[in-house]
């Protein structure tokens, strides 16, 4: 039982390395890898919105940091195009 | 990467836009990109509404971006509603409903769906000279700051949709 325990513990620690590696290289650099694990993957979901679902709304502030609107206030006419992003 | 300013310009005589500005990506006290260092793009978190604005204000002068711009409140409630973060596309039809649900960004971020959303509705706007993805504002990893990348100088008349 020992030796089986051993074992489990091996080969979970060589698979956990070889995750480890893999999303290194998939992020660029083991710095890349720990900053997706503890920053990006948190963050990102997939959400529960199809083609198809009510446009959720949500109070959107303007520019000037002192203006609402509503993103909903500016569908009905025409499609709209939403796009989310940030600087960095 | 696709070009959302070039989409707006191919069609904001057909439809509306409006770019969601939510919580950064690659903050410095987060998870910073060296491409940011490189690009002079250093930003904490915003921990206010006003630094959220004061940033949101500096991209949009920085890459004189031209689509109407809003900033998600710092309880992320557009963020939430959309799963928006780090960067994703929708459109939403004229009755309100979901019409293109983009994939997250970066891997999936892919605007010339949405492009090709509008090009089946309104016709293809077809440019004569290939686009030129770093001929304009600085590269950046992600976000809007990659949307604004790309800005090419082909004009497109807005009568060019059908």
């Amino acid at each position: 039982m020992n030796r089986f325990w051993k074992w489990t513990a091996g080969i979970f620690g060589v698979l956990l390395v070889a995750a480890f590696a893999v999303l290194s290289y998939m992020a660029g650099s083991p710095k890349d890898a720990y900053g997706m694990m503890r920053y990006a993957l948190p963050h990102m979901h997939r959400g529960t919105l199809k083609v198809g679902s009510d446009a959720p709304d949500a109070r959107i502030v303007a520019l000037d940091g002192t203006s609402r609107f509503h993103i909903r206030e500016r569908t009905g006419e025409r499609p709209l195009v939403l796009v989310f992003g940030s600087f960095t | 990467m696709g070009d959302v300013v070039q989409i707006y310009e191919d069609y904001k005589a057909r439809a509306d836009f409006l770019t969601v500005y939510v919580r950064e990506a690659h903050p410095t006290d987060e998870w910073q990109m060296k491409s940011n260092v490189k690009d002079d793009v250093c930003y904490a978190q915003p921990k206010t509404l006003e630094q959220r604005v004061a940033i949101a204000n500096d991209f949009t002068k920085r890459f004189e971006f031209p689509l109407p711009f809003g900033i998600d409140d710092m309880s992320n409630a557009a963020n939430d509603a959309y799963a928006a973060w780090p960067e994703r596309i929708y459109i939403v039809d004229e009755s309100g409903h979901i019409a293109y649900r983009g994939g997250i960004g970066p891997f999936n971020y892919r605007p010339e769906e949405a492009r090709e959303w509008l090009a089946a509705r309104y016709g293809v706007v077809k440019h004569e000279s290939p686009k030129s993805p770093t001929a304009a504002a600085p590269a950046s990893t992600t976000g809007a700051a990659a949307a604004a990348r790309a800005t090419t100088s082909t004009p497109a008349p807005a009568d060019a949709a059908k």
